[in-house]
C-alpha cells in the first residue's frame, strides 16, 4: 500500500477534525495492512479449514439444513465470526498497545477529541473485519457457490458486525491490565456467545428456553441476518435482526466515547 | 488575550492516596519566556504538566494556558501546547518519520503539509538522515532528540519540556539546549523541568524552585544565586585568630578557623569582606592570600529544598545535585597584603 494515497481528501476543503480524525484512522488502517501477513492472513487460513471440516467433510454427510447445503447454512457464521473475532481484536489490541507503550498520552494530549479517536479506531478495525469476512465469504462461495440474494442487506449486516465488536474492543482495551486479559475477553465472552449463536444448528432445533435465551445473544442476529442475506433463511425477521445490531452498536461507541471522555484506563 | 499569560497555575492539588504530588502550586509564565521548573525528583514536576495537557485531573486549583482553562477547555490548550515527556512513549511500529506525521496530523496538520513538517522536525534536532529508521533502532541521545522533534511538529505556541536531557552525554544535552535556545529566541515559550542546575541557569530566563508540591520560589537564576551563601577563605600568617571577633562582624552567619586561616560564611562576601580583613589586622595578624567563593544556584537550590528547608522531605536521592557537573561559579580573588 503507497502511503498518501489511502485516505487522503484534496485539503484546504476539509475541516480540521476531519484531517486529524483521519491521521489518526490512516495509521490505524496502516497498521493491519503493513503486517497482513500477521493480521488477515492467519485468520483466513483458519476458516479455511473450518470451511473444509465443516462444510465439505461433515457437511456431506449432513446433507441440507433448512433447506440449504449444510456448508452454506454455516458459511454466514464464519463470515460472522471472522469479521467479529478481527475486529475486536483489532480495537483491543491496538488501544491495549498505546497505554502498554506509552503513546496514548500523545493522542489523548493533541486537539484530537474523544470521539474523533474512536471513529479512527473503529475503522482500523472495520478494515481488518471487512478484509477477513470478505475472504471467507469468497472462500466459501469458490466452495459451495453459495447464493447472494440481498447483497446491500450483506454489506449493511457485515459494516455494523464489525463497528459493533470493534466498539466492544475499544472497551476490552481500555479495562485489560495486561495481555492475558485480553485474552480473558476473547474466551470467555466472544467465543461463548458465538459458539451459542446459531452458527452451526438453526434456532428451531433448541429446546424452548435454550432458545429463548439465545435471543439475549447478539451473535444470534449477526447470523442470522447474513443467513437471509445470502440464502434468504432466517430464524428471527432480519430486519429486527439490523435493527438490534445497530442500536447495540450506538449503545457501545456510545459507552467508548463516555469512557473515553473519563479517561477510563487511560489517564493516570 | 495577546497579555494572558502562557501558564497561569493556582492552588493546584493533586493527591494520590497518601502522596500530594502537589500542594497548592501557584506559578504564572509570561508568554514567550523561557520558565524553568527546578526540583528534585518527586517534587511534582511532571504532575503539573500532566494537570495542564489533561493527562492528570487536579484534585484542587486551576491552571489555565493562553488563557484557556485546563479542565473545561483542553482542547483549546492542546491546540497550542505540545509536550516533550520524560519518558519514552514512543509507537514503535512506525518508521520515525511517519510517527511524527501522525502526531501532526492529529494535532490537525493537513497530510499535505504533515510530511514537510516531520521532515524540517526531524532535521532541526538533527534526525534527518534517520527519518526510516524504528525508535527502538535509535541511541539514547537520539530517542531524546526525537521525542523533541515529535512536539515541534505541531509548532505549538508553548512548548514543555519534561527532562529533556536526562540520561544523554554533554555533547547532545549542549545540542539539545542550542535548539531550544533558539527555538525560544524565536518567540516560542518554552516550559522546563530539571533536576540539573546548570541546566536551569544555562536557558531559564525565570526559574521556580518546586519542592514537595509547593512553589518554593521564583526568580532569575541571578537573583536565586544570590540567595545561597558565600565563602570567604583566609589564608593568615603568625598565630590563629579568635573566631569571636570576626563572628561579630555585621553580615557574617558563620567562622570557622583552620590551621593555616580562617572560612567565613556570609550571604553577601562583598558586604562583609573590608570589615572581615580589618578584624583580622586588628588582631596583629596579616592576610596572606583570600579567595571569595561565590554561592552558586547550586547552593541556593540545596539551601530551598534541602532537608532543613521549608516544602518536605528535599532531595530523595543525591543524584539531584551531585550527579551533574556543577560548574560552581568560582570568582576567586587573591590578594596580597
Ligand atoms: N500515578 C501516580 N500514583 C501515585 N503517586 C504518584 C503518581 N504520579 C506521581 N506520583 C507521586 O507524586 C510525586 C510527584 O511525582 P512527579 O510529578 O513525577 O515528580 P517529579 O516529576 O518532580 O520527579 C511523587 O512522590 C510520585 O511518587
Ligand atoms: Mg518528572
Amino acid at each position: 500500500m503507497t502511503d498518501d494515497s489511502t485516505l487522503s481528501v484534496p485539503d484546504s476543503v476539509v475541516p480540521t477534525w476531519v484531517v486529524r480524525t483521519l491521521g489518526l484512522a490512516r495509521r490505524e488502517v496502516l497498521r493491519v495492512t503493513r503486517r497482513a501477513k500477521n493480521t488477515v492472513l492467519p485468520p483466513i487460513v483458519t476458516n479455511g479449514l473450518y470451511i473444509t471440516v465443516f462444510g465439505v467433510i461433515l457437511g456431506a454427510r449432513i446433507g441440507e439444513t433448512q433447506g440449504v447445503p449444510y456448508l452454506q447454512f454455516v458459511l454466514p457464521g464464519l463470515i460472522a465470526l471472522g469479521a467479529i473475532s478481527q475486529s475486536f481484536q483489532n480495537a483491543a489490541f491496538s488501544l491495549f498497545h498505546s497505554r502498554w507503550e506509552g503513546y496514548v498520552e500523545v493522542m489523548i494530549a493533541a486537539p484530537i477529541s474523544s470521539a474523533e479517536g474512536i471513529v479512527s479506531y473503529l475503522l482500523g478495525s472495520a478494515v481488518r473485519g471487512l478484509l477477513v469476512g470478505g475472504a471467507v465469504f469468497a472462500l466459501g462461495y469458490l466452495f459451495t457457490g453459495t447464493p447472494v440474494r440481498h447483497p446491500a442487506l450483506l454489506i449493511a449486516f457485515v459494516v455494523v458486525v464489525v463497528l459493533l465488536f470493534g466498539g466492544l474492543g475499544l472497551v476490552g482495551g481500555m479495562w485489560a491490565d495486561d495481555f492475558d486479559q485480553l485474552t480473558v475477553f476473547n474466551q470467555f465472552l466472544i467465543r461463548p456467545l458465538v459458539f451459542f449463536g446459531g452458527v452451526f444448528y438453526p434456532l428451531a432445533d433448541l429446546p424452548g428456553i435454550a432458545r429463548t435465551v439465545s435471543y439475549l445473544n447478539p451473535i444470534v442476529y449477526i447470523v442470522n441476518g447474513i443467513r437471509f442475506s445470502l440464502t434468504g433463511i432466517s430464524s428471527v425477521p432480519p430486519l429486527t435482526s439490523l435493527a438490534v445490531l445497530v442500536g447495540a452498536t450506538v449503545l457501545v461507541v456510545g459507552l467508548d466515547v463516555w469512557l473515553f471522555e473519563r479517561g477510563f484506563g487511560l489517564t493516570e | 488575550m495577546t497579555n494572558t499569560p502562557a501558564i497561569e497555575a493556582e492552588g493546584l492539588v493533586k493527591r494520590y492516596d497518601g502522596v500530594r504530588a502537589l500542594d497548592g502550586l501557584t506559578l504564572s509564565v509570561d508568554r514567550g519566556e523561557f520558565f524553568g521548573l527546578l526540583g528534585p525528583n518527586g517534587a511534582g514536576k511532571t504532575t503539573f504538566i500532566e494537570t495542564l495537557v489533561g493527562l492528570v485531573e487536579p484534585t484542587a486549583g486551576q491552571a489555565a494556558v493562553f488563557g484557556n482553562d485546563v479542565e473545561t477547555e483542553q482542547q483549546a490548550v492542546r491546540n497550542h501546547v505540545s509536550v516533550a515527556p520524560q519518558e519514552f512513549n514512543v509507537d514503535r511500529f512506525f518508521p520515525i518519520q511517519e510517527v511524527l506525521e501522525h502526531a501532526a496530523r492529529i494535532h490537525g496538520v493537513r497530510a499535505s503539509d504533515a510530511r514537510e513538517r516531520a521532515a524540517e522536525a526531524l532535521e532541526s534536532v538533527g534526525l534527518a538522515a534517520k527519518g526510516d529508521r524504528k525508535f527502538r533502532a535509535l541511541s539514547g541521545g537520539m530517542k531524546r532528540r526525537f521525542l523533541l522533534a515529535r512536539a515541534l511538529v505541531s509548532d505549538p505556541d508553548l512548548l514543555i519540556l519534561d527532562e529533556p536531557t536526562a540520561g544523554v552525554d554533554v555533547e547532545i544535552r549542549r545540542d539539545i539546549w542550542n535548539v531550544v535556545q533558539r527555538l525560544n529566541d524565536d518567540g516560542m515559550t518554552v516550559l522546563l523541568t530539571t533536576h540539573y542546575i546548570e541546566e536551569a541557569e544555562r536557558l531559564c530566563d525565570r526559574v521556580c524552585v518546586v519542592d514537595g508540591g509547593q512553589t518554593v520560589v521564583v526568580d532569575t537564576p541571578g537573583q536565586l544565586r544570590r540567595r545561597g551563601t558565600d565563602t570567604i577563605r583566609a589564608e593568615i600568617d603568625g598565630e590563629r585568630v579568635h573566631a569571636n571577633r570576626l563572628r561579630a562582624v555585621d553580615g557574617v552567619d558563620d567562622v570557622a578557623v583552620t590551621s593555616d586561616g580562617v572560612t567565613v560564611r556570609a550571604e553577601r562576601a562583598e558586604s562583609v569582606l573590608a570589615a572581615v580583613v580589618t578584624a583580622v589586622s586588628r588582631q596583629g595578624r596579616t592576610v596572606e592570600t583570600l579567595e571569595v567563593d561565590r554561592a552558586s544556584l547550586e547552593d541556593a537550590f540545596v539551601d530551598l529544598t534541602g532537608p532543613g528547608a521549608d516544602g518536605s522531605g528535599g532531595p530523595e536521592s543525591d543524584e539531584t545535585t551531585t550527579s551533574q557537573p556543577s560548574e560552581r561559579s568560582r570568582q576567586s580573588s587573591t590578594t596580597e597584603q
